[in-house]
């Protein structure tokens, strides 16, 4: 037996304004592609082969399933016009047809099956035939029966959702979501009914979790967050400190800023939909909901190397200055050298940094500022990796502090200055941690020359200490 | 490369066996049909191993020359490497593309 | 890890540069030892190489000597750089504005190499083209079932 599936551009355009980012037949129905499921019931029906086909591009379909040796299935691929109806389908992929029976699957359906049940010998029984509709599309077979008994129609204890809007695609999620048993094979790991969770999952003290829930992978929770009843947290999410997501779907790789609460909507990059009548809100202000990039291994590498050479233009242009100007400073009184212990990154290492404090009163000490002198000493520790040039505000370390380390994103490492200072934010307070959190998780290399840049002008601009 | 030709079910149908590349496809660019240029024609690509953009090319002519003259070009059997390419560059709206020679030239005329 | 070679510019050696760099991908997806998507990886370097290698062929221009072209792969833990270099006239590469959807009967080639591969650079050296052509190795993505 083999399944052949057909399905056109026109029947799955909407969902491709809704969620751009995915092709259609792999958006993840709790987080488990469209495709899997159609692969899954094929299996459980006997099949031995499946043909995707469309008149729209599959490429993305076939990087993600390949010949189907995941499945231990062959899974072909073949394109056809818009124009052709069944049975020119069937004719251009006569070969595939030939031999056996046919379960042909068409149009953006889901089947509502359960893995538990053996469909096989139904199948092989059923008479060639509409087996199910519904305005979407529809489930029938080709091919004569089997030898043996033959069953009917009413037999099938299946039923199709035709997938039509962005409404029932949530309330399908969340009926799947709902299962204590579910009939379908959902990824992530499962110790107990109603709560999925993926592989390398942070869910930092504080933060709480109420079933139902599915988690994906790579996922954040921060601290004094609540997710769920009814939540679908997709792969590669972060929700930051004190939110709450119940009722709703959060689509991959997107950051949920702090304080924020998504109830019944669908949140997706920087835009959240409500799904009853489809409207959708882009947030413009990144710092509340916005897509996360993946930063590969080369792009740390990068970032590296970028700050570094930040850190060797610096100190080529204040070396001089630093030099003639430090003894005056010094002479002056205005010039303090401290040592303080920071905080180097989220694991709780210390690094004990040498650094000064200038008092900017008086033309010396005010040019002195301006070219951000005292940050001098710093920027030899970038050089030799310790430090970034730009981050999220060195925390020193004392017992105040340590609590608060636990809930910050992971990729925050100690700096010479501030993303706060970069955005003019003064420098404590929860605005500026907002700030902080928020490049800290979407920072990349080419915004940190940007954002130093301007971290160094705002230090010009910077008024005297009185 | 080699082509050849044969008739089917009353339908032309050219044979390419090798790769159709930068080398080969002025070959291909070249071939005159036995056949009349209205007649549809089907192209047999289970031998064909690789194809690159200017076997697409080539392809993408002759069945421009074919249609301008009321005739039709219509491939079939690809294998991966082929659909692949077609795939890539959206050329698979132009034709219409079976997976069995037989079924290619009882449909072909057909339209 | 890296292999040079070193071919005349002719149209006729388009099929063993292109072969070279599938047995060349295919040798280095044996080395990382994974089975998924093989022939996704090696087929875009035959098909990159095959392209880039009949674009140096196409705009070479006519001189006493033979004019050849540089067929060089190297690869670090988990990606493979062919590099194609000429020494043609300088030649501009950029992200390609191919309308597609009017079927040209040319001009793909480039479309398919950005299409194909992950990075591609270009760079003028000494009078030589390079066209660097990098793809990265995924292992299985899918999801954990």
């Amino acid at each position: 037996m083999k399944a052949l599936i057909i399905i056109k551009e026109q029947d799955y355009s909407w969902i491709r304004e809704v969620l751009p980012h995915v092709h259609p037949l792999l958006v993840p129905i709790c987080n488990k592609p469209f495709a899997e499921f159609l692969i899954d019931f094929s299996i459980l029906a006997g099949c031995e082969a499946i043909r995707f086909v469309s008149d729209g591009p599959l490429s993305d379909v076939e990087h993600y399933c390949d010949d189907g040796s995941r499945w231990g299935i062959a899974v072909s691929y073949s394109s056809i016009q818009i124009a052709d109806e069944l049975q020119q389908v069937i004719k251009k992929n006569q070969r595939y047809c030939s031999d056996g029976k046919i379960i042909v699957i068409s149009g953006f359906i889901f089947i509502h099956y359960n893995k538990q049940k053996d469909y096989k010998k139904l199948f092989a029984a059923l008479p060639e035939g509409e087996i199910l509709n519904c305005i979407c599309g529809s489930l029938s077979l080709s091919g004569a029966p089997l030898d043996g008994q033959k069953a009917i129609v009413s037999d099938v204890a299946l039923s199709l959702t035709g997938l039509n809007s962005i409404d029932v695609y949530y309330r399908l999620s969340m009926e799947v979501l709902g299962y204590a048993s579910s009939p379908y094979v959902l990824p992530g790991y499962s110790n107990e009914a109603y709560c999925s969770i993926g592989s390398n999952v942070v869910i930092t003290k504080g933060a709480e979790i109420i079933k139902p829930v599915i988690i994906g992978n790579n996922v954040q929770i921060l601290a004094g967050s609540v997710i769920g009843p009814d939540a679908v947290i997709g792969n590669n999410v972060i929700v930051d400190r004190d939110s709450t997501v119940s009722a709703s779907i959060v689509m991959d790789n997107t950051y949920i800023g702090e304080h924020l609460a998504v109830t019944n909507r669908i949140a997706t990059e920087n835009i959240l939909i409500e799904p009853e009548s489809g409207a959708s809100m882009a947030m413009e202000d990144p710092h509340l909901l916005t897509g996360i990039k993946k930063i590969g291994s080369a792009e740390t590498i990068v970032q590296s190397l970028v700050h570094g050479l930040m850190a060797l233009i610096l100190i080529s242009l204040q070396l001089i200055p630093f030099l003639l100007l430090l003894p005056i400073l010094t002479m002056q009184g205005k010039w303090k050298w401290y040592k303080n212990t920071s905080y180097t990154t989220v694991s709780g290492k210390t690094l004990k940094l040498t650094t000064a404090t200038l008092e900017r009163n008086g033309l010396i000490s005010t040019l002195a500022g301006a070219l951000s002198l005292d940050r001098l000493p710093l920027l030899f520790r970038v050089l030799s990796g310790q430090l970034a040039i730009i981050g999220g505000g060195a925390v020193v370390a004392n017992s105040n502090t340590v609590a608060d380390l636990s809930s910050a994103p992971s990729s925050n490492r100690a700096c010479v200055f501030s993303y706060a200072e970069a955005e003019d934010w003064p420098l404590t307070g929860g605005d500026s941690a907002i700030v902080e959190r928020y490049y800290a998780v979407h920072g990349n290399p080419f915004q940190d020359i940007i954002m130093t840049v301007k971290a160094l002008f705002n230090r010009i601009l910077e008024k005297n200490t009185p | 490369m080699i082509i050849s030709e044969k008739l089917c079910n009353d339908v032309t149908v050219i044979s390419i066996k090798g790769t159709i590349d930068a080398k080969t496809a002025p070959e291909l660019k070249k071939f005159e049909f036995a056949s009349a240029l209205e007649s549809p024609v089907v192209i047999d690509l289970s031998d064909v191993d690789f194809l690159d953009s200017s076997g697409l090319g080539a392809l993408v002519g002759i069945a421009r020359k074919k249609r301008d003259q009321g005739g039709n070009v219509t491939l079939a059997c690809m294998n991966n490497k082929v659909r692949k390419v077609f795939e890539i560059t959206q050329v698979y709206k132009l034709f219409d593309i079976y997976d069995d020679v037989e079924a290619a030239t009882l449909n072909a005329g057909k339209k | 890890m890296t292999t040079m070679m070193t071919l005349p510019s002719d149209i006729r050696y388009v099929r063993l540069a292109s072969l070279a760099a599938l047995k060349i991908a295919e040798i280095f997806t044996e080395c990382i030892n994974t089975k998924m998507g093989n022939e996704d990886f090696c087929h875009a370097f035959e098909l990159s190489v095959s392209e880039a290698f009949t674009n140096s062929v196409l705009h070479a221009e006519p001189s006493e000597q033979e004019n050849t072209i540089i067929l060089s792969f190297c690869s670090n833990s988990n990606n493979l750089t062919v590099t194609v270099s000429d020494s043609n006239p300088p030649f501009a590469i950029g992200a390609p504005s191919l309308d597609i959807s009017s079927y040209p009967e040319n001009g793909y080639g480039l479309f398919l190499i950005h299409q194909l591969m992950d990075n591609v650079s270009y760079a003028r050296e000494n009078g030589t083209n390079r066209v660097s052509m990098t793809k990265q190795y995924h292992m299985t993505e899918g999801n954990n079932l």
